[in-house]
Order: C-alpha cells, then structure tokens, then sequence
C-alpha cells in the first residue's frame, strides 16, 4: 500500500530563462497575466530570489539541477580555460560534478553530493523524470526517464536521451534555440523567429507532458531570455515598437502556464507538487563594462597583439576577466607565464578590489557594487578552480570579458542584461524562507517532498 | 589491381562523371595535400588537360610557401586558375587579428566562395575531403547536394550503394563532390610517393617539426616531427595515434558553441 501512494508524487517544474521577479510582479498586477494571478490566489505565493553567482544561465541552473553551489558542481560560467593553458573550453554536462536532482530521484547513482548523501537513503524507490530543455544538459546523458538538453546543444541527437525520441523531435522541426545571430540583421524578423520558437517548444512540451509517463515533470522556456536580450526596452515603454510584442509574450506564457497547471491539478487533484521559477533577473542595460580593459589600462593586463582569446595573455600580466565579472589572478604554478607568487596574492586581491570598486561611470556613478573573494561564496571540493574574485555591478552596467575592445565602456544591440538578485519564484505558500533564498536553496524542497 | 590503382580508378570515374553531368564546374584546390592529389588525377582523368577552371580561395593569410607553390603548379600544369577573395572585408581589415576565428574563416573562406559560386554560376564543385579526417565527413557522399543557402542536409541525403551515384541536380541546389573520400590520410601519403607529386615544402620537417594539415598562418602550428622525406612521413602516419587536425584551431562543435555564446554577447 505504502508503495503505492509514493509512487503517486507527481512534481510539476516550469522554468522561465531570465524573468525578472520586479516584472513579473507588475505584469500580474497590471492583468497582463490573469492566470498566474488567479494560481497565486489557489495556495502559491510569489517569492523574490537571488540568482547563482555569477548570474548565468549555466551557472544558475546547474545550482538548481544539483541544489549544490558552484563550490560543489564545478560550473562558473559558459567558459572556461584548460588546465594549465590559455585555450577556451566549454564547459558542458560532463563537467558537472555534482547529480541532479532526477538523478538522485532516479537512482542513477554516478556522482555525489551533500544533498546527494542525504536524500539518496531517504528515496526508496525510483522516480521517473522528463527534463526538457533544461540548459547546460548537454550531452544528454542516461538517466531514468527523458533528457532533451537545452542551451547550449548543437547536436539535436546528442541532446536526446534516449534516442527513441528523436525521430518525433525531428518530425516537428524541433528547435534547440532561436537563432539569435539573426537579430542583428532584423530585430522585426527576429521577434516573429522568438514566437515561432516558443511555438514549438510549447508544441514538443505538451506532447511529453500527456503522452508520457512520469513522475517529475521540468521543461524549460528559453525565448523569454532571448526576448530581453533584445527587447528589454520595451517591456514597460508603451511607444516602443515592439512593446505590444512583448507583452503578447508574457500573455502566452501565461497561458501556457495555465494550461500545464490544469491539466496537472486535473490528474493528481491537486496532491501535487508545482513550481515555477527563473533563473535570473533583467534589467535595462545603459552601458557594457569591458573589465579587460580597465585591468589593461590599470597595468594588470598585458595582452600580446594576435593570436586566441585568452593565448594574448603576456608574462607581465597580473589579473585576467572572464565573462561577466570573474576575475582570474594569473598565478605562476597555474598558467604556463603566469607571474603572481603565492606571498603576493592576498596584497594583490586587495588591491585590485580597490582599483574596481574605484572604477566609475560616465557620470561618476558606481559601476560595482558588490566584490567576493571565492572563499566568501564558494566551498566544496570544486571551490580551487573557482575565480578569484567575483564582482556584481550596479544594474544597468553589464560586465564583459571581451578582450577585443579599446574603450572600457561601449554600446551593443542588447537592450537588457542579467541581474543576480531579482530572479524568482513561485512556490507552494506554506514554504517560506528564514532570508531571500538563493536558487540552489529551492531543490531540496522537491527531495524532501519525495522523501516524506 | 593493387590498392591503391583502384582507388585511383575509382575516383577518375567519378570526376569524369562529374564533368558529364555537369559543364558548369570547377574544382576547389587549397593547395595542401589532399587537393593536390585531387588536382592530379584530375590532370589524370583528362590526359593532361583540365577542361574546367581550379578555383583557390585566397584569404591572403597562408604561408608564402603556398602562395609560391600554386603559382609554380598553375604555369606547369597550364591551370585555369581563379583566385576567390573577399576583397571587401579585407580591406575592411578582417583578419585573425580581428574578431574571432569564426568570423574570420567565416567572411575570408565561405562567404568567399560563395562570392566564386554566384559570379560564375557554378553548379558543381569538386573537393578534396576525405572520410576519416572527421567524425562528421564520414556521413559525407561522393555526390552531395546543397541548397541554395549552402545547407548540408546530412540526414536527408541520397543513398549511394554499390556505386549507384545521384547525380541529377535540382533547381537552386549545387552540388559538391568528393572524388577523394575513400582515400586515408595513409592513403594519400603512400599514393603521393608512388606518383612522385609535387608538395608544399610544409609538409616536411624543419628544426623538429612540420606541418600534418595547412591553412593559414595564423590557425596553423606544427607536430613534433623528424620526418624529412615522404618515406619517414608514410612511416609516421602508420604509427601515429593524434588526429591529423589536432594542430588546427578549433573542432566545429566548440565553433558553434562560441557562435551561439557570441550572438548572445559572451566572449
């Protein structure tokens, strides 16, 4: 008996790429989202959250796949160098070193954690999940039940697990992702792409939830990142051309929530267990940040005229950014010209912490606001290779590791940029929290429901 | 027939298939190896005498020695040559300086290609890629058609068994063909000593190293390598366990994944 009604925990996950918790709570004021509103009015509250550090979406999301911080799954960003070298790698699935929670629902026990040690005794018997477009997922790995990875995937058929599901993928046009190098070219032609995106992934999402089996449920929206990327500037503004696109977005998700939310409450008459969350916050962007330059115009950076990325680096270099604010003491027992000494690095962090928290805007405003050593924010086997330090800006100021730029500030076609402290989430209302959780702070919450 | 004899034969007929069913083509050579080899039973195929134009895509970055080389081979071999450039973004300065390697290879090999393909009107052309020198090459047919936008439809491709080749093109498509893709990179090496071919001094090892794969200057570096004459390279390549590519820059997922994290303005 007792077997029975475990299996009949059912968790249904949406994650929204990149809604700001400000906007979502305005556009359900404003009726924009008539159907959330009524679904935070059936036992749900809305709860503002802090992104991972640093707010990217593969760092974020892999925080609240495995409910570990970086420190522990090993991920800090889309990029990262090889060992011992200057050449950029990619960090993917494989380099996470922490499970996610499916697989710890799933008894695919092939990695471990600290929330992997307490909840995997607790799990008695399997869970099924569907995972669906979930970024930094790829390559789609066995686990028990779906994978279709999400950003970045290249290959449709190494982002499927099993391949079994393939062929329907592919029968649909399934896109992994909008193509965003378009938007360059046309941002009215891009937009119309956003939407017919977003229609497939409605489309491949609702035939997983009903023709499939499951017991956990977690699909991915990526368009709406896509969406503020390029558009942020007209989510509130009224005379901007796309603001009535922009809200027919919000609108459509908003059904779409809806109509997963029913059918979900319909089958499991409302024993359920439903979330929704983002993964970071937006705001307007006014300027990039190429912190590069400022540590080369500061004389910490030298860089070498040609060559790859990062392989610019030069002996006399002390400090080096990676996207967005990671910055990378060059220490001499880590990289192959590295010059900084095991005795000079504490003066040194010191000093470059001020020299940032010293750098100003056009108008003398502040651009950094806030500036972690690793130790501050990370720990766990993984915390060694985290950087050394991590700074936050000031919203409207977007970080940049680009090494090609001559000016410490620029313009690009982005209207908006990533915010760490306003992303959100919408959560059962008898959950509450002591402080603003951060992301990763949300996972154990679907374990210790399996688990009760 | 020794081995490699049949897949010289085989080859010849499929460039001799190729000029047949098609008058409006040209081959692509980037003067390295493989190509080259291309170039010659090309010569073979027609007893000496190319009857459509060599194409070299010429991004003005690649070794003096390629330049001299194909210079060298055009005036012996009486080639119809025709030099592809994308003038303008050269003199806009793009460059591996500049920007990034993709965009680079990007405007100064493809886009400029494309330039060669629309001026005159190609409907086919031939290249020297072989099968195992990718994962992805290995899908590759002697007969492959693209579309209009360049497009490789890798999983929507015509079935080529017991030499039963597509050849007939549709409108808006071009076909690319691939008269080399049975050879291996040992292949190459043992039919280049046999047929005493000329190549690019590259190749061969200089202080320690030489060049296994050539391109640009700046997106190449060499192996650690004693091998001085074709013979010691056949010997090398028999032993050895790296990729023939591992000295170029970037494989073409890490490419994309820098694209899409570009567009989105990572990096």
């Amino acid at each position: 008996m007792k077997k029975f009604s475990e299996k009949e925990k059912k968790v249904l996950i949406v994650g929204i790429d990149g809604v700001p918790y400000s906007l979502l709570n305005t556009y359900i004021k404003k009726d924009v989202m008539p159907n959330l509103k009524k679904i935070l009015s059936q036992g749900f509250r809305l709860q503002q959250m802090n992104a991972s550090i640093p707010d990217i979406s593969s760092v974020s999301w892999t925080s609240f796949n495995t409910g570990v911080n970086p420190g522990e799954h090993g991920i800090y960003g889309f990029t990262d160098l090889k060992p011992d070298s200057y050449s950029l790698c990619f960090p993917n699935s494989g380099d996470v070193k922490a499970p996610p929670f499916w697989d710890i629902l799933g008894k695919g026990n092939r990695k471990t954690s600290t929330l992997f040690q307490t909840y995997h005794p607790r799990i008695i018997h399997p869970y099924r999940s569907i995972i669906f477009n979930v970024p930094h997922t790829y390559p789609a790995s066995p686990m028990n039940g779906i994978l279709i990875s999400g950003f970045v995937a290249i290959d449709l058929k190494k982002a499927t697990f099993p391949e079994s599901v393939y062929p329907y993928l592919r029968s649909i046009n399934y896109l992994i992702d909008v193509e965003a190098e378009k938007a360059k070219e046309d941002k009215g032609t891009f937009m119309q792409s956003l939407f017919e995106c977003f229609e497939v992934r409605k489309k491949a999402i609702s035939h997983f939830f009903a023709e499939e089996s499951w017991d956990l449920f977690f699909a991915c929206i990526t368009e709406s990142d896509r969406l503020h990327h390029f558009f942020f500037d007209a989510s509130e503004d009224k005379n901007n051309p796309y603001h009535e696109s922009f809200l027919r977005f919000y609108a459509e998700l908003d059904k779409f929530i809806k109509y997963l939310y029913d059918q979900f409450i319909q089958r499991y008459s409302g024993k359920g267990f439903f979330m929704v969350l983002s993964d970071h916050g937006f705001a307007p962007v006014r300027k990039e940040v190429y912190l590069n330059r400022f540590l080369e115009e500061q004389g910490y950076l030298v860089l070498k005229k040609n060559g790859n990325f990062y392989e610019r680096i030069e002996e006399g270099t002390k400090a080096f950014d990676m996207d967005p604010g990671r910055i990378y003491l060059h220490d001499h027992d880590r990289y192959p010209r590295g010059a900084v000494r095991k005795e000079e690095r504490s003066d040194l962090l010191k000093e470059i912490k001020d020299v940032l928290r010293g750098l100003k805007g056009e108008n003398g405003e502040k651009i950094i606001d806030r500036i972690y050593e690793k130790q501050e924010i990370y720990n766990g086997p993984y915390s060694g290779i985290a950087p050394d330090l991590v700074c936050l800006p000031n919203d409207g100021h977007d970080l940049k590791g680009s090494l090609e730029k001559r000016e410490i500030f620029g313009q690009n076609i982005f209207t908006g940029m990533h915010t760490w402290h306003d992303a959100f989430c919408l959560l059962p209302e008898n959950i509450t929290f002591s402080e603003k959780p951060y992301i990763q702070n949300l996972t154990e919450f679907i374990l210790q429901y399996y688990s009760e | 027939m020794d081995h490699l004899t049949r897949l010289e034969n085989k080859s010849i007929y499929i460039i001799r298939e190729a000029y047949y069913q098609f008058k409006d083509i040209a081959m692509l050579w980037s003067v390295g190896k493989d190509s080259t080899t291309l170039l010659w039973l090309c010569r073979k195929a027609f007893f000496g005498h190319i009857p459509f134009p060599i194409i070299h895509i010429d991004t003005s970055y690649k070794f003096p020695e390629m330049y001299q080389f194909r210079d060298e081979r055009a005036k012996e071999w009486n080639l119809h040559l025709l030099i592809g450039k994308n003038e303008e973004k050269l003199k806009g300065g793009m460059g591996p300086g500049q920007g990034s390697k993709l965009d680079c290879c990007n405007e100064l090999k493809t886009n400029a290609l494309k330039m060669v393909i629309k001026k005159y009107n190609l409907k086919a052309i031939l290249l020297g890629i072989r099968r195992d020198e990718h994962g992805i090459r290995a899908k590759e047919r002697y007969f492959s058609p693209r579309d209009s936008q360049f497009k490789w439809d890798y999983e929507n491709q015509p079935a080529e068994l017991w030499d039963q080749y597509q050849s007939i093109v549709e409108e808006e498509e071009h076909f690319r063909i691939h008269p080399l893709l049975h050879f291996t990179e040992y292949d190459i090496w043992n039919y280049v000593k046999r047929e005493r071919l000329p190549i690019v001094p590259l190749y061969f090892s200089k202080n320690g190293k030489r060049f296994r794969s050539i391109g640009c200057v700046t997106c190449c570096s060499p192996i650690d390598s004693n091998a001085q004459t074709i013979d010691e390279i056949v010997e090398e390549i028999r032993t050895s366990k790296t990729s023939e590519r591992s000295g170029r820059a970037q494989d073409k997922e890490n490419i994309y994944t820098m694209q899409k994290l570009r567009a989105l303005g990572y990096m």
